[in-house]
């Protein structure tokens, strides 16, 4: 059988994805509690403010969150003791099929990994967060433009 | 896990829809495997259904009141694509109401709001890979994508499978509706095949007689699950 194809989630997601009632959750599992953020930013460097981006790795947990007034986003995970990166996953209004990229912890050995090895030199520090102030991990994601994040067909 | 199947979803860059323009990448994609991390995924149990969730005619509706609009349901099975059900498949839901009008914050369409409707809900698939609600038919209504676009009645589905690679958001329209082909959002799709099969079909065998008219959505995820072993 063929796989159902994909369509835009639109503009008002945050009915199903993000109801204030019943938010979808699950524990966080055992381990260093760390918030991944950042911003994400269109083609033209606007601010994607009706975006919805997942986290996923079997030692980080799943989570969910919606983009704000201002494109910002912020997840918060288990660090995964054995891996350098996490996955996410991000839909909006305007991404047909959804975007999956990773976020590489800046002081993990990810150099070595092997999906970095994929990626033309120049272009993988777009995967690899900063460490702020505030302690948390944050990246930026550029659907477009030119400093245009990795994303793979995973 | 089989690739995504690239022909039948649609691209990033479709001009047709504008909104594709400044959020498509121009950089190729990196294939990547998706490996061990990627055959595993989040499992949301029966904990994350509330008792109303499959029925947005009530689930929002004051005590005794229901939402307006024709009454249907939609059911259907969840498959991989070697057919077999996916058990324990988490279904998000939501939609216009019956004038074309969603409970949003940023839909300024004139239609109005239903006091009893809030377009949002969740149902998790049985052994089979079945599932159903209950909901109203939602409207058309018109979008910011030129001179005139109206976008179909649809309804938006999420969906996790057993694997984050399964991983779907999609939308399903309604058979007969002549608003599927004038769609600019319908039109990312690469081939007719693709918009039929997000066409649900009117299922009256289904029916609840004097009640809902049913329709009937099957969803295929990529890849297959194992075969299960001879005992």
């Amino acid at each position: 059988m063929r796989q159902t194809p994909s369509q835009t989630a639109g503009p008002f997601l945050h009915i199903g994805m993000m109801p204030d009632t019943a938010p979808l959750a699950l524990a966080r599992p055992p381990g260093e509690a760390i918030t991944l953020r950042g911003v994400i930013l269109d083609a033209d460097s606007a601010p994607v403010t009706d975006a919805l981006i997942e986290v996923w790795h079997p030692e980080s947990g799943w989570a969910r969150g919606a983009t704000d007034g201002q494109g910002g986003w912020r997840l918060a995970v288990t660090r995964p003791a054995s891996a350098p990166f996490v996955s996410l996953w991000i839909i909006a209004r305007g991404i047909n099929t959804p975007l999956s990229t990773r976020l590489y912890f800046p002081d993990a050995d990810w150099q070595d990994d092997p999906a970095m090895a994929l990626i033309p030199p120049p272009r993988r520090r777009t995967l690899v967060a900063l460490r702020g102030a505030d302690g948390a991990y944050r990246l930026d994601i550029h659907l477009g433009g030119e400093a245009e994040t990795v994303f793979f067909d995973i | 896990m089989t690739p995504l199947d690239r022909t039948r979803h649609p691209p990033a860059l479709t001009p047709g829809y504008f909104s594709s323009v400044t959020r498509a990448p121009r950089e190729g994609l990196i294939a990547l495997d998706p490996g061990e991390a990627g055959m595993t995924g989040p499992v949301f149990g029966s904990q994350a259904i509330g008792p109303l969730d499959d029925d947005l005619i009530r689930n929002a509706a004051l005590p005794g009141e229901q939402a307006i609009g024709p009454r249907i349901l939609v059911h259907g099975r969840v498959l991989d694509e070697s057919g077999r059900g996916v058990p324990g498949a988490l279904l998000e839901i939501w939609q216009a109401n019956a004038g074309g009008r969603y409970r949003h914050a940023r839909d300024g369409y004139p239609a109005p709001l239903d006091p009893n409707f809030s377009g949002f809900g969740r149902v998790l698939t049985g052994e089979d890979g079945g599932y159903r609600f209950d909901t109203v038919m939602p409207g058309a209504y018109p979008f910011p994508n030129g001179p005139n676009a109206w976008r179909p009645a649809h309804i938006h589905f999420s969906v996790f499978g057993l694997a984050f690679a399964q991983r779907l958001v999609t939308q399903m329209y309604f058979e007969g509706d002549p608003m599927i082909a004038r769609c600019p959002i319908v039109a990312t799709l690469p081939t007719v095949q693709a918009v039929e099969a997000l066409t649900a079909r009117y299922d009256p065998a289904r029916d609840r007689p004097m009640d809902a008219r049913a329709y009937r959505f099957d969803i295929v995820l990529r890849g297959r699950l194992a075969t299960p072993m001879e005992p």
